[in-house]
């Protein structure tokens, strides 16, 4: 009996994407045939309905792409990689619009195997996982309490240590990740790039201009109707409307 | 020359061996040899290779042609696992000087060899003082003849304007996919000092197709005489609603004198060749061009796969009999009018007597009569899977006839093959035996196609549940943290203190035993409800006093009791003394104790409780 329920449990999964698969499907079609702007409507409305779907994200940057426009392509492939970034083709393809702007997923210097190892999880991930080592933590060093009394050689409270270790470092590798490009940050989608001004409002000096597809860090999210966002490479920072930027 | 053998057999060996080195060979030919000034000629370069791909010719630098590519088509033949490959590349040249013109050699170059082609001659004359009649083989080409103005270009010129820029469409709607032909000419009254800009304009639900050359002439319009230069561009809609095609920009220096004279028969090589910006900068710009997009109407085929236009459908294979295991190449070509491009390969049927290999799809595109035309050839690798007649079932193709109005659905003729029994060499295929050790060369880079999965991965999903959770559900593990902390404390409390804790149990045990007690009276068994009131009695008094009271003498426990609480009175202690007595009698002599008497005793004893609470402390 428990087995029948694990695997209906597992089938369920299984069941809905087949059901899903149809509708995916047709919009693929759309795409092979060329019919891009068909192709993303659809994969727009997949979004809109799971916009946890790592593969909506990336079908939606592969016809944006196709159609040329390499600001909203990016912000949608670093969508899909913030979702799944273990997928070498969302990784690949990111990597190769980025190339496309002047930029690089892997750093200059850094080693290929070292940063697909760090971002080997997505945040969510890591934040879910830092979740259930504390919940196991918990529950290990109670059960500890209760089972083990005072010895902290006791297996509970061996297992409450090894969790809690193991916590320390997932929050300390999410407390890197969010100094990471993709974090708190945004890309340039407006077509021909935006104006960096030195303050929020069109009465401040325009003294940059980020590129379309430019993948930027958001330090400030006050305004109404402007972000302050840094470009870290080039060590500068200024205002720019939020209408041109998209937040990943 | 018995010395010089050895050098003259190997100097024999290098030719022998040169030619069969030369697997990579270009072509080049015009499609005539003499064309006018105003006139189109095609270009083919044919390049042949013994791999599934060659490499693309290299133009040289052409200053006597304008060259457009005009599309490519590809054949391959496989013939005992050979591959041998050749691609004809079309170029459309529109001449720019009169005289003999030469066409400077074509190189090609795959990484390991190089071929070129010769030099090839072309005549360009002037052009016919009358309008010649139409060729269907050479786009008409409407240079230095007068055109008859577009009413927008007759309103620009009634309002005075001596320059202006004009996009018109040859029609306002059209479906998805359907050419619209759109011309945006610039008319000039005036000679300008410098050669003009032109920026094209954006497309909104539309993809263009350039429709060279660009074509010049000279109009008179209200008695106005004006040179243009026009760009053609064939579009084709995206999807059904509206579209629009922006405003194109003409940047030209108008000088305050006349540096070009307009009718000069050389006005557009001028016009295009000066530089340096002198006199007024201006700009000119074309109007917004809306057009609706109408939907297909219902009811498409099933085999149709968004093809728009006039179209034939042809199949065919390289040969009528072929041996089982061996590749023959199975051509499908759409050939027509409409948005090649993006015509997809019609769906293969199932073939069980064969296994089907990768399709290849070749363009070869036409602009003649600014009509985009040409054919796109779907090539499949068909390897029969065993010897008899074989056949090929009719492939179907569909497609919308704008025209008509409605879908046309075609389907090719069965093709049949005969196959051979093969022989062990035929059994596999081995498409590049001749080069198995050469380096696989990336010759380009591209992103890689959509994905079919849905997202539901395992870990993702996980994540996103526990993530979903109320954050209040969070502090469950603290809370049961915390409990579990208190309990482990309480319970070592307790191991280490177990007199305090039965001392402060003793009422509460009493009251259970007397509760149990009086249901056993209740029920008639009063000698066992006797010897429990008893029980509990003493254990209550142990429990109070912390030492087991039952070994003592009723003067000892007395005593006993005295020295623990010292503020229990006499009184207390005589009711104790009583109940022990009243208890002890019963108990052990049982047939005293009648029913009555056994609830009494409960009574005085649930009494005596109360009492000792007070005073026992």
């Amino acid at each position: 009996m428990r087995r029948l329920l694990l695997a209906l449990l597992l089938a369920l999964p299984a069941a809905a994407a087949a059901y899903d698969r149809g509708e995916l499907a047709e919009f693929n079609d759309l795409y092979r045939a060329g019919q891009y702007e068909e192709a993303l409507e659809g994969y727009r409305q997949l979004i809109a309905k799971e916009p946890s779907n790592q593969w909506g994200w990336y079908n939606a940057a592969n016809a944006l792409f196709r159609l040329n426009r390499m600001g909203p392509a990016i912000y949608h492939y670093s969508r899909a990689f913030t979702l799944d970034p273990r997928s070498q083709d969302i990784r690949g393809n990111l990597d190769f619009a980025l190339r496309h702007t002047g930029q690089r997923l892997v750093p200059e210097g850094a080693p290929a195997a070292l940063h697909y190892f760090y971002y080997i999880v997505s945040e969510r991930e890591l934040k879910a996982l830092s979740l259930l080592l504390f919940w196991l933590g918990c529950l290990a060093w109670a059960a500890g309490f209760l089972l083990d009394g005072n010895k902290w050689s006791g297996p509970a409270c061996r297992t409450a240590a090894a969790a809690g270790l193991l916590l320390l470092c997932s929050l300390a590798w999410l407390g890197a990740r969010q100094t990471s490009a993709f974090s708190s940050a945004g890309v340039v989608t407006k077509a021909g790039g935006t104006r960096m001004l030195s303050g929020p409002g069109d009465n401040f000096k325009t003294y940059a201009s980020a590129p379309e597809g430019r993948i930027v860090k958001i330090l400030d999210t006050d305004d109404e109707a402007y972000y302050e966002i840094g470009l870290p490479k080039e060590g500068i920072k200024g205002w720019a409307l939020k209408t041109d930027i998209d937040k990943i | 020359m018995r010395k010089n053998l050895p050098v003259l057999l190997a100097l024999a060996a290098l030719l022998c061996a040169a030619p069969a080195r030369a697997l990579l060979t270009v072509t080049a030919g015009t499609d005539r040899d003499t064309v006018q000034i105003d006139d189109n000629l095609y270009l083919t370069v044919t390049v042949s290779g013994d791999s599934a791909s060659v490499p693309e010719p290299k133009l040289p630098n052409m200053q006597n042609f304008n060259v457009y590519s005009s599309g490519r088509s590809q054949s391959i033949s496989i013939i005992n696992g050979k591959i041998t490959t050749s691609v004809s590349f079309t170029y459309m040249l529109t001449p720019r000087f009169l005289g003999a013109q030469t066409i400077p050699s074509i190189s090609v170059f795959n990484g390991r060899e190089k071929a070129v082609t010769s030099e090839l001659t072309v005549t360009v004359v002037k052009a016919a003082q009358q309008p010649k009649p139409q060729q269907p083989a050479a786009p008409r080409q409407p240079a230095a003849r007068p055109q008859r103005p577009s009413p927008a270009a007759r309103t620009a010129a009634v309002k005075g304007e001596r320059i202006f820029l004009k996009a018109e469409t040859d029609r306002k709607s059209a479906y998805p996919g359907e050419q619209i032909n759109i011309s945006i000419k610039f008319y000039t009254s005036v000679p300008l000092s410098s050669n003009p800009q032109y920026m094209p304009p954006s497309f909104k639900n539309l993809i263009s197709e350039d429709l060279p050359p660009v074509r010049n002439g000279e109009t008179e319009i209200n008695g106005t005489r004006y040179a243009y230069s026009e760009i053609k561009a064939a579009l084709f809609a995206l999807a059904p609603g509206p579209a629009q095609v922006g405003p194109a920009t003409v940047i030209a220096q108008v000088p305050a004198q006349d540096q070009i004279d307009p009718f000069d028969p050389n006005f557009f090589q001028k016009f295009m060749a000066m530089s340096g910006a002198q006199g007024r900068s201006m700009e000119f710009t074309t109007d917004l061009v809306k057009l609706d997009i109408k939907p297909l109407p219902a009811g498409a085929p099933a085999s149709f796969g968004g093809a728009v236009g006039d179209y034939t459908v042809t199949a065919a294979a390289d040969r009528p009999d072929a041996r089982a295991g061996e590749a023959v190449n199975f051509s499908v070509t759409v050939s027509g009018s409409g948005n090649l491009k993006a015509v997809i390969a019609p769906k293969f049927p199932d073939l069980p007597d064969f296994k089907v290999f990768d399709t290849m799809s070749s363009l070869d595109v036409r602009k003649d009569n600014d009509v985009i035309t040409g054919k796109k050839t779907f090539t499949y690798i068909l390897v029969p899977r065993s010897e008899g007649r074989k056949t090929v079932p009719p492939v179907r193709f569909s497609y919308f006839d704008p025209r008509a109005g409605e879908y046309r659905e075609l389907q090719t003729e069965p093709v049949t093959l005969t196959v051979e029994k093969g022989g062990q060499a035929a059994k596999s295929v081995n498409f590049n035996p001749g080069n198995s050790g050469a380096p696989v060369r990336a010759s380009g880079s591209d992103i890689a196609y959509v994905s079919d999965r849905t997202g539901r991965d395992s870990l993702p999903l996980l994540s996103g549940a526990v993530l979903s959770l109320p954050w209040w559900v969070h502090t469950g593990p603290l809370a049961l943290l915390t409990l579990s902390f208190w309990l482990a404390r309480f319970n070592r409390f307790k191991l280490a203190n177990p007199l305090l804790f039965r001392f402060r149990q003793a009422r509460s045990e009493a009251s259970r035993d007397i509760d149990e007690a009086e249901a056993l009276i209740k029920a008639g068994k009063t000698n066992e409800a006797v010897a429990l009131l008893y029980d509990s009695f003493l254990d209550y008094l142990s429990d109070k006093c912390g030492l087991k009271v039952s070994a003592l003498t009723m003067k000892k426990a007395g005593e006993l009791i005295k020295s623990r609480f010292p503020k229990a009175t006499e009184r207390s202690l005589g009711e104790i003394r009583e109940l022990w007595e009243a208890l002890e009698l019963r108990h052990y002599s049982p047939g005293t104790a009648g029913r009555e008497g056994a609830g009494d005793l409960a009574k005085k004893y649930s009494l005596l409780l109360e009492f000792l609470e007070k005073e026992l402390r």
